[in-house]
């Protein structure tokens, strides 16, 4: 069961991405802030990092440079995921070490197939049968 | 390209386009991804006669998407980021 660990302030978002990746076979590992995503990656060496860009104590940006300077976490593929749609973003975290980007409301249909073109697929559970 | 109506129109260009646009997507999506989940274990437990309620409020949504990039697209404060 590929591990992911989602980085992101916003409680709904955790609670409702975490669900629905649940669902498609995905463990999913949460931090609420840049800092804990960091040290989180770091103890837990995720497959996936799923990274919120505007994070409090430090930001997606910030967190990606120093996830992908730092030898055990940098092979470790990270999507960016923002609330803003414009190509300056997508360059900016691309620029930042992000290995894809992806914007909200998320598609989850499309940023699935991100992933799996990056780690291939979760398991499937069950209760995730249905179509999406 | 859908126009807003006159009353939002001008309040919205008070507002700093960017901010704007982030604070409209984000409850925008906990409604579609709740509306979806929820049409996904509704199916699960059977209790298909919600599936179109559901299935409303999950077009509603999509609808107010495609709105707000057609009236929005490619705007933001002069030196915005994040």
């Amino acid at each position: 069961m590929p591990r992911i660990l989602l980085i992101e302030d916003n409680e709904l978002n955790r609670d409702m991405l975490s669900r629905r990746l649940q669902r498609k076979g995905y463990e999913v590992l949460i931090a609420v802030d840049g800092q804990r995503g960091v040290a989180m990656a770091q103890s837990e060496v995720p497959d996936l990092i799923l990274m919120d860009m505007s994070l409090p104590v430090i930001d997606g940006w910030e967190a990606t440079r120093r996830l992908k300077a730092a030898g055990e976490t940098k092979h470790i593929p990270v999507i960016a995921l923002t609330a803003h749609a414009m190509s300056t973003d997508r360059d900016k975290a691309m620029e930042a070490g992000c290995d894809d980007y992806d914007t909200k409301p998320i598609e989850l249909p499309r940023l699935l197939g991100k992933m799996e073109a990056l780690i291939g697929g979760g398991e499937k559970t069950s209760d995730s049968e249905e179509g999406a | 390209m859908k126009e807003l109506p006159k009353a939002i129109e001008e309040r919205v260009q008070h507002m700093l386009p960017a901010d704007l646009l982030h604070d409209l997507r984000t409850p925008l999506g906990h409604i579609l991804g709740y509306s979806e989940l929820l049409i996904e274990q509704v199916q699960e437990a059977g209790h298909e006669e919600f599936v179109p309620y559901l299935e409303k409020i999950r077009t509603a949504g999509r609808q107010l998407l495609e709105m707000m990039k057609d009236n929005f697209q490619g705007v933001r404060p002069p030196g915005g980021e994040s």
